[in-house]
C-alpha cells in the first residue's frame, strides 16, 4: 500500500513481516471470476482471452475427469471432448451467471456420456487376453487337430476288416480304385461299396464319440 | 490421438464472435408468440368451433383448455431452462401441475360423456380437417423448437426434447379444442392424449439425432477438422 509505506518507511536493519496477497489466478477462488470475464471476452471474439481461458480450464477439467477415468487415453479423450463441447455451446454462457457451475455441468455430462459409450462398447466387444491369443496361436490349434486325428484313427480301427482296408487304401493312402483293386484282389464295385459303408459308419462312430 | 494443446490452437483459430443466448423466459415468449400467430392464422382461415361461446360457459371445458395452455407454457419454459448446461434437473417438474389439470379434465370428460357418444360421433371429413390443423400447428412449432433447443445436443437431448415435445403437443391440443368440435370420448382421447404421447414420444426417441442434426445444419459449431459423429 503506497500510503502506508510513506507513513512507515521500511527500515533496512529491522526485519519486517509483510502480508502478500496471493494472485486470484492461483487461489482458484478468484480464477472462476476471471474465467467468467475471459469467456465474456471470448464470446465477443477476443482470441487471446479464449486461449488463456482454455489453457487455464484444461487442468481443472482434467482434475474432474481423473475421478472417473483411469486410462490416460480415455482421460485425454474426455478432456478434449469437454473442451470441444465448451467451444460448440459457448453461446449458452451468460456472463451474469457464475462460470464454474456452467463448466462443471458440461464436464460431468460429457464424462458420463463417455462412460456410457465405453460400457456399451465393452458389452459388445471382448478384449483379447493372453489366454485368447494362446488358443488362437497355431501350436495351440494343432492340439485340437491332433485330438480329431486320434479320434478318427480310433474309429477306423473299430470298422469291419473289409471296410477298414477299403478306407485305408482309398482315403489315407490315396490309392486309385484300380490300384486298390490290384492290391486287395477285390473288384472295383466291391471297393466302392465298402468305402461308402465305411464312411457312413465312421460318421456314426464319430458323432457318437463327440456327443 | 491429437494433443490437447493442438486442439486448443484449432479451437482458438476458429473462434469467431458469438451472440449470447437470450434468457429462457424471453425465448419462451418468442416461441409462444409464434404459436399465437399460427393459432390466429388458423382461426382466420378455418374459423373457431361453432359452439365455442357455449363451451366456454362449461367449467370443465375451460379448465381443460387452461390446463393444456398451462402445460404448453410451462413445458416450453422448462425445456428452454433445461437447455442451459447448469440448470438443475428439477425444472423437468415444472409442467407437471398444468399436465395434471389437463389430463384430469380429459378423464372427467370421458367418464361423464361416455354415454353421449353417438354412432355419427366420428366423421371422416371433420377428422381429416382436424389432422390438417394438427400438422399445421405441430410441425412449425416443432421445427422452431428444434432449432431453438439445438445447443442441448451434446448435453441432455432426450430430456430436453421430451419436454419440448410435450409443449408442442399441449399447444396442438389447445388449438384443436379451439377449432374443432370433436367431443366424442374416443376422439378426445386420440387427439389429446394420443397425439401428446405421439409427439412427446417421437421427440424423446429422435431427440438426440434431431438436435445434433439441427445443431450441425443451422450453425456448424465446431471447425470442420474437428467435426466427427458422436
Amino acid at each position: 500500500m503506497p500510503g502506508r509505506s510513506k507513513e512507515n518507511p521500511p527500515c533496512s536493519e529491522t526485519p519486517r513481516l509483510t502480508l502478500v496477497r496471493t494472485p486470484a489466478s492461483i487461489t482458484g477462488q478468484g480464477s472462476r471470476g476471471q474465467w467468467s470475464a475471459l469467456m465474456a471476452r471470448a464470446q465477443d471474439g477476443d482470441r487471446e482471452a479464449y486461449r488463456t481461458l482454455l489453457t487455464e480450464v484444461e487442468p481443472y477439467v482434467r482434475s474432474i475427469a481423473i475421478k472417473y477415468l483411469r486410462s490416460s487415453s480415455d482421460l485425454e479423450d474426455a478432456v478434449q471432448d469437454v473442451l470441444m463441447t465448451v467451444h460448440s455451446i459457448r453461446q449458452t454462457y451468460d456472463p451474469k451467471r457464475p462460470f464454474g457451475p456452467w463448466l462443471v455441468a458440461i464436464a460431468h455430462r460429457r464424462i458420463i456420456d463417455q462412460l456410457r459409450r465405453q460400457t456399451r462398447r465393452r458389452s459388445r466387444e471382448i478384449e483379447l487376453s493372453t489366454e485368447h491369443e494362446t488358443f488362437a496361436a497355431p501350436p495351440a490349434k494343432l492340439f485340437g487337430e491332433r485330438s480329431v486325428e486320434i479320434a478318427l484313427v480310433g474309429a477306423i480301427d473299430k470298422l469291419p476288416p473289409d471296410q477298414r482296408d477299403a478306407i485305408r487304401m482309398m482315403k489315407l493312402e490315396e490309392m486309385s480304385l484300380k490300384e486298390a483293386s490290384q492290391a486287395s484282389g477285390r473288384s472295383i464295385s466291391a471297393l466302392k461299396v465298402a468305402t461308402h459303408r465305411a464312411i457312413r459308419n465312421l460318421r456314426k462312430l464319430l458323432k457318437g464319440e463327440l456327443s | 490421438m491429437r494433443k490437447t494443446s493442438e486442439l486448443i490452437d484449432t479451437l482458438v483459430e476458429s473462434a469467431t464472435p458469438v451472440r449470447r443466448l437470450a434468457p429462457p423466459l424471453w425465448r419462451t415468449c418468442i416461441w409462444l408468440a409464434l404459436a399465437a400467430l399460427i393459432l390466429a392464422l388458423l382461426c382466420v382461415v378455418h374459423g373457431v368451433r361453432p359452439d365455442l361461446s357455449m363451451r366456454l360457459r362449461q367449467p370443465v371445458f375451460v379448465v381443460s383448455m387452461f390446463g393444456a395452455l398451462a402445460t404448453a407454457v410451462l413445458a416450453a419454459l422448462a425445456s428452454f431452462k433445461l437447455n442451459l448446461p447448469e440448470s438443475p434437473r428439477r425444472w423437468l417438474l415444472l409442467p407437471l401441475p398444468g399436465f395434471a389439470v389437463w389430463v384430469s379434465t380429459i378423464g372427467y370428460g370421458c367418464l361423464t360423456d361416455w354415454v353421449s357418444m353417438s354412432p355419427d360421433g366420428i366423421r371422416m371429413g371433420e377428422a381429416a380437417r382436424c389432422f390438417a390443423t394438427l400438422l399445421m400447428t405441430s410441425v412449425p412449432l416443432s421445427v422452431v423448437m428444434l432449432i431453438m433447443l439445438r445447443y442441448a445436443a451434446p448435453l441432455r437431448p432426450t430430456m430436453v426434447s421430451t419436454v419440448g415435445g410435450l409443449a408442442v403437443a399441449a399447444m396442438t391440443s389447445f388449438a384443436l379444442s379451439l377449432l374443432h368440435s370433436l367431443d366424442a370420448t374416443i376422439m378426445i382421447l386420440i387427439w389429446n392424449l394420443g397425439m401428446a404421447a405421439l409427439i412427446a414420444g417421437m421427440a424423446s426417441a429422435l431427440g438426440r439425432p434431431m438436435l445434433a442434426w439441427a445443431a450441425g445444419r443451422v450453425m456448424p459449431l465446431l471447425p470442420p477438422q474437428l467435426s466427427k459423429p458422436q
